[in-house]
């Protein structure tokens, strides 16, 4: 603690006057807190009236790091030349952007959640189908365990046809380091979701495995053919299989209900309904993404009668529900299921009202590792509404919160259903209880996922 | 150990008439009938690949289920005797020796599990103390061993629940108190008032699901949901090849519901009251000294199920030929078992 507070007082210092150390050290704590607050507010006083700035910049002063001496003042000098450029009053959109970048940096927890940011810079050798991918990625064009999936692993495809072998080298070699920044690329762009990572390893598995003496279009031409069929394998058919096996379980004038937008549990409902049978759909959503809409827009084509409500009404609607259907981003050895935010409140309340609670969920998507809780590891969704294509009655930006000088805009993309809250997981495996993943690398006839 | 005779002409194999006699044997389960009579039936096919007798197995487990009421545990039975041919290793290069040799393999199987209701009842010993107060549910052969094998060498009393309506718990009674076992039977409705006086309750089963639930007699779900409020051991004891791939998400799930059971009957002006001054409408039924109870009609009875599921976290342990198993461990045998 006592450390933290000293590396504080050395950034006021830095900014402010210059006073030697040694003094800082005699005073007490509360004398040093009150020399903080001083230079901040002669900070405060030095810019615009403009208060969000000089909170923002006591925030990143708060911060203890390295660069921090430079950090301030940069702000400052940004700051200052900005503000003299737009009206004193203004609330214009680039001071509020710069402040919203600087505040979303300065979140007091949960600092460690990926903010998706555009890509920086590419540096190095990135190719032009992994630029265009990582920008979809920040902007959530392509959104979606499976989708991701299958566009990186699309892309992959086409950086590897392109890839040249350098002499002396061989491809099973040097073909990782690669495809490792490109990697490092797409991560920047937003953190890698479970399935990418598993793709990645079984294609790193059979790089590593790939024949020396096949000359180098065969190799390539077979590590292609390889991705397409763990595609075709492990997402399209087990997908087929889901679709059969939780299809069963919907039975003639059920109500089922089902949160945000789960391309598994679409695809469920679509040949539910193409079978003939005669359900109703309650389909839950949440802000920010909204991604509920988009389901329901599809359902309603096809004709199911939907119903289409956001998550607080959850608790009036579910004693009229027979099954919940959810999908999963990945699904961990302890039984949990890591899915968009909001499914664990789906879930917990059907558990309480004795609703069965379902996760769909192919293999490829379990993680090895135990998760017991929705905060080791998550996402930020963006700020600002990029997510609705649909008309609105008013302008965006009158429907989202901006970040201000004592409001922080915490939206987590992922949580976690305890796996006691789940009562099946249809696997192309087959359905099993959560407790039971472990056994699923032995159905599959071997040793990990 | 026996095993019946298709008392049809050798030219026809008829799968249904053998199934049923080789359940007149008392020791043969369902589940294992079913095996016996498709063992037979690849002894009497005329399949010449494999793919035609999987067929001709598949087709004869279809006729078993659609003319039994109760098709789980035959299910059971079926799916994992065509599990063992399919998963065989044929590298035999004649088929009809690959087919000797999966009728011997099927007949040894049975000979085999008809000794694991001693394994079961020697397992489930160790967890009966001396002096115990055991509750059981209507009447069932695995049960029936271990508490004799306990009786052997422990003093042990059982209450019995009366099993309504086939009163299956009435045979358990007999069967109890004629080797000398302290027994009663109790009310189906009187559980919740025995089970403080109960150390542990042993059920047998129909099946044993993927989810690590039991499918029992009707009734089980009620004194294993007693039982954990009153926090008493509930334990399940089944035989591996009762161990079934089905996972009901409720009791409406299960393939013994239908539409019929828990319907409410045609609403009609009933002018046949009962003679002996009892009013319909306003509940009150005067029971005159002579009369005694009454019992539901055969219709009214039509209407309940006849067996219920009982939830995994309801269960503490299944004990089986293979082990003493937590629910969970169940799902893990059966991907064990029936995976590639």
């Amino acid at each position: 603690m006592k450390s933290v507070f000293q590396n504080v007082t050395v950034n006021g210092e830095a900014s402010g006057s210059q006073q030697p150390p040694k003094s800082q050290k005699t005073m007490t704590k509360a004398e040093r807190r009150e020399l903080q607050e001083k230079q901040r507010a002669a900070k405060a006083v030095s810019k615009t009236p403009g208060a969000p700035g000089g909170a923002a910049n006591a925030k990143g002063g708060a911060k203890p790091s390295v660069p921090a001496p430079s950090t301030p003042t940069a702000k400052k000098v940004r700051r200052g030349t900005d503000a003299a450029m737009t009206k004193p009053a203004g609330a214009g959109k680039d001071v509020l952007s710069i402040v919203g970048e600087d505040t979303a940096r300065g979140l007091r927890i949960f600092s460690h959640f990926g903010l998706p940011k555009p890509p920086g810079q590419a540096k190095g050798d990135i190719h032009p189908t992994i630029v265009r991918l990582g920008l979809q990625f920040s902007e959530f064009k392509i959104s979606g365990a499976n989708a991701r999936c299958i566009a990186t692993l699309t892309a992959f495809k086409t950086v590897i046809q392109d890839y040249v072998t350098p002499p002396n080298n061989t491809l099973s070699r040097h073909l990782m380091t690669h495809l490792s920044p490109q990697i490092t690329y797409l991560v920047s762009a937003r953190p890698m979701s479970v399935t990418m990572g598993n793709a990645i390893r079984q294609l790193k598995l059979e790089i590593s495995g790939s024949d020396i003496d096949l000359p180098e279009q065969d190799a390539k031409d077979a590590l292609c053919r390889k991705i397409d069929n763990y595609i075709r394998d492990r997402i399209i058919i087990a997908d087929q299989v889901i679709q059969e096996t939780a299809g069963k379980k919907i039975k003639d004038g059920n109500v089922i209900m089902t949160y945000a937008r789960s391309s598994v549990v679409e695809k469920v409902l679509l040949r539910a309904h193409a079978e003939g049978k005669q359900f109703s759909v309650i389909v839950v959503d949440s802000r920010p993404m909204l991604e509920g809409k988009k389901l329901l827009a599809v359902l309603s084509s096809v004709g199911i009668p939907c119903t289409y409500l956001l998550l607080p009404a959850v608790g009036s609607i579910i004693t009229e529900v027979s099954i919940v259907l959810v999908g999963a981003h990945s699904l961990h050895s302890n039984g949990a299921v890591f899915s968009r935010a909001g499914t664990a409140l789906v879930a917990m309340m059907a558990k309480q009202h004795s609703v069965p609670v379902v996760v769909c969920c192919e293999t490829y998507k379990f993680s090895d590792n135990v998760q017991l809780d929705s905060f080791i590891k998550n996402e930020l969704a963006p700020e600002g509404d990029l997510f609705s294509s649909f008309p609105l009655t008013r302008p965006k930006n009158t429907l989202t919160l901006h970040g201000q000088a004592n409001l922080e805009i915490l939206n987590p993309l992922y949580d976690l259903t305890p796996p006691t809250s789940i009562t099946a997981v249809v696997t192309e495996v087959g359905v099993i209880p959560p407790s039971s993943i472990s056994s699923i690398p032995l159905a599959l006839g071997r040793t990990t996922i | 150990m026996s095993q019946g005779e298709p008392n049809s002409s050798p030219a026809q194999f008829d799968v249904f008439v053998t199934y049923q006699s080789i359940l007149q044997n008392e020791e043969i389960s369902t589940p294992l009938a079913a095996i016996l009579t498709l063992t037979q039936l690849i002894e009497k096919s005329s399949a010449g690949t494999m793919f035609e007798l999987v067929q001709a197995l598949n087709d004869g487990a279809e006729i078993l289920k659609q003319r039994t009421p109760n098709p789980i545990s035959l299910n059971a039975g079926c799916e994992l005797f065509i599990a063992f041919v399919t998963l065989f290793p044929h590298d035999s290069d004649s088929f009809s020796d690959l087919k000797t040799e999966l009728v011997k393999q099927g007949r040894n199987y049975a000979t085999e599990a008809l000794t694991y209701r001693d394994k079961i009842a020697a397992l489930a010993l160790g967890f009966i103390e001396d002096d115990s107060v055991i509750l059981t549910h209507s009447y069932s052969r695995v049960v029936m061993k271990t508490l004799l094998r306990a009786h052997e060498r422990k003093r042990i009393s059982v209450y019995v629940t009366e099993a309504r309506p086939r009163g299956l718990g009435l045979r358990t009674y007999d069967e109890l108190t004629a080797v000398g076992i302290p027994c009663t039977v109790v009310l189906d409705s009187a559980v919740s008032y025995v089970m403080d006086k109960v150390d542990l309750v042993l059920v047998g089963s129909e099946a044993v699901v993927e989810s690590g639930g039991l499918i029992n007699a009707v009734g089980s779900n009620q004194i294993a949901i007693i039982a954990k409020a009153a926090n008493k051991p509930f334990y399940a004891l089944a035989e591996s090849y009762k161990f079934h791939r089905l996972f009901p998400l409720s009791q409406y799930d299960l393939p013994t519901h239908n539409p019929n059971v828990l319907s409410f009957p045609p609403a009609s002006v009933s002018t046949s009251l009962p003679t002996k001054g009892a009013v319909i409408g306003s509940g009150l039924q005067k029971i005159t000294p002579a009369e005694g109870s009454r019992s539901m009609t055969q219709e009214q009875v039509a209407r309940n199920p006849n067996v219920d599921y009982t939830r995994p976290d309801l269960i503490s342990l299944v004990f089986s030929d293979v082990g003493s198993l937590t629910p969970e461990g169940v799902s893990q045998y059966l991907v064990g078992m029936f995976a590639g």
